[in-house]
């Protein structure tokens, strides 16, 4: 589980779970004894660790702090990660601290490891109050994910027929035709 | 004399069913994707319940917490939740809830988001209460095809609480400990027992208990359309405009 890889632990018990067909495919979770109570059977998860998490931020620092939407587990997944990238909607030289996160997430730098400038880069999802989820390419998303076919129509069309996202956003009416 | 309404929604009929649950006191945790449970919690806070501790998922008024869900799902795992909202696109006649798939797991017929926190809040809620949008045989079923959370779990398994109602847009069943299985608590004005017998996938008995809901009350109505929706709106913006209506004029 994330929040064990996210403390470094060997493993986690965890409440529940027991009787849930998850325990027939999910071989990372283990019924054993407590070791304290032998008689309690106990569910048991493997950390997780992910190679890479992705966060995309209201705003970034030229450290690494970032505010992130909302009240979110970010921290503990970022933590759990071993490499840490946030895309941010505005970047500052101005250090970012947990005050500029009022009922949003702060992520410090020290848990970040890189920032990349990418103003709409949630499209075509939504961005705290900055922008809406755009409903009607969430659709086309999803009807084109229905088939091997369609999904290469639509990685065609916007992904492999645009150079940089700036063209994909464009493509998309997010920001103005040049 | 208390006034009664008979024009509504099925979504205003459950939030009012699922208000008159919610005990005064009581601390309630309210999950991703529920807004007719949200709905009647924020609706019994109104009437019934000044001092319940609501905490919704998606809120920034009922959300008093410093970090994300996992302080919802903590507090639940230290056994400390009152009552918890879940639903499932299965539920069958043991309390199984369904989450995760229809037909054979490796090729399904359809695959759903998961369990999330299901499979631990459906054991450490003292009392968990499931909403289904539809009373039909393909949601209550025999057996799910894939038990995402039991309904019932050995002696020797810590466990706070489990199922207790299902509340749908035709009635109520409740949760029989002696017997591990559904009853037919109550049905709607407009169901009868024979209709929501005949859509439910497993024999029904009637409860000893067994009445007609009583009809929702003018006060019940314009509170959820007033004070409940204006704070709805802020967390289920679409799901309001939709299914909760304005108070009409006059």
């Amino acid at each position: 589980m994330v929040q064990a890889g996210s403390i470094g632990l060997p493993y986690i018990a965890v409440r529940g779970l027991l009787g849930s067909d998850l325990l027939k495919y999910r071989s990372d979770l283990k019924v054993e004894s407590n070791p304290f109570h032998p008689e309690e059977r106990v569910v048991l998860a493997q950390p997780i660790r992910p190679d890479v998490a992705v966060f995309h931020a209201l705003k970034a620092d030229c450290w690494g702090n970032a505010v992130t939407p909302g009240l979110r587990d970010d921290l503990m997944l970022a933590r759990a990660a071993r490499r840490v990238i946030v895309t941010a909607e505005e970047l500052t030289d101005h250090e970012l601290t947990p005050q500029d996160a009022f009922q949003n997430t702060f992520l410090p730098a020290i848990d970040v490891d890189g920032v990349v400038h990418t103003p709409f880069g949630a499209h075509p999802c939504c961005c705290g109050l900055l922008y809406p989820v755009d409903d009607v390419h969430v659709k086309e998303y999803l009807n084109a994910a229905r088939g091997e076919e369609s999904f290469k129509a639509y990685l065609d069309q916007y992904v492999y027929s645009v150079r940089n996202e700036k063209e994909y956003l464009k493509k998309v009416g997010v920001i103005a035709q040049a | 004399m208390t006034e009664i309404v008979s024009e509504y929604t099925p979504e205003e009929l459950m939030a009012v069913v699922i208000s008159r649950e919610v005990r005064d006191f009581e601390t309630i945790g309210v999950g991703a994707a529920s807004p007719i449970p949200t709905a009647g919690c924020i609706l019994a806070e109104q009437l019934h319940a000044p001092h319940a501790t609501i905490m919704i998922l998606g809120s920034k008024e009922y959300y008093p917490f410093l970090g994300g869900s996992s302080e919802l799902h903590f507090m639940a795992q230290r056994g400390e939740l009152d009552l918890f909202f879940l639903s499932g696109i299965q539920i069958d006649s043991k309390g199984n809830i369904n989450l995760h798939v229809l037909g054979d797991y490796f090729s399904p017929q359809m695959r759903l988001p998961g369990a999330y926190g299901s499979a631990m809040l459906y054991y450490m809620a003292h009392r968990v209460i499931l909403f289904r949008t539809e009373h039909t045989r393909r949601t209550f079923v025999e057996k799910v095809d894939f038990v995402t959370a039991p309904g019932v779990t050995p002696e020797n398994v810590y466990r706070e609480g489990g199922p207790t109602l299902v509340v749908t847009p035709k009635a109520v069943l409740a949760w029989d400990r002696t017997r591990k299985g559904w009853t037919l608590e109550a049905v709607h004005p407009g169901s009868t027992a024979e209709e929501v017998k005949e859509n439910t996938g497993f024999p029904l008995e009637i409860s000893s208990s067994f009445k007609i809901t009583p009809p929702l009350t003018e006060r019940e109505l314009r509170t959820l359309r007033t004070a409940v929706r204006e704070k709805l709106k802020g967390i289920y913006p679409d799901f309001t405009r939709a299914k909760i209506r304005p108070l009409s004029p006059g």
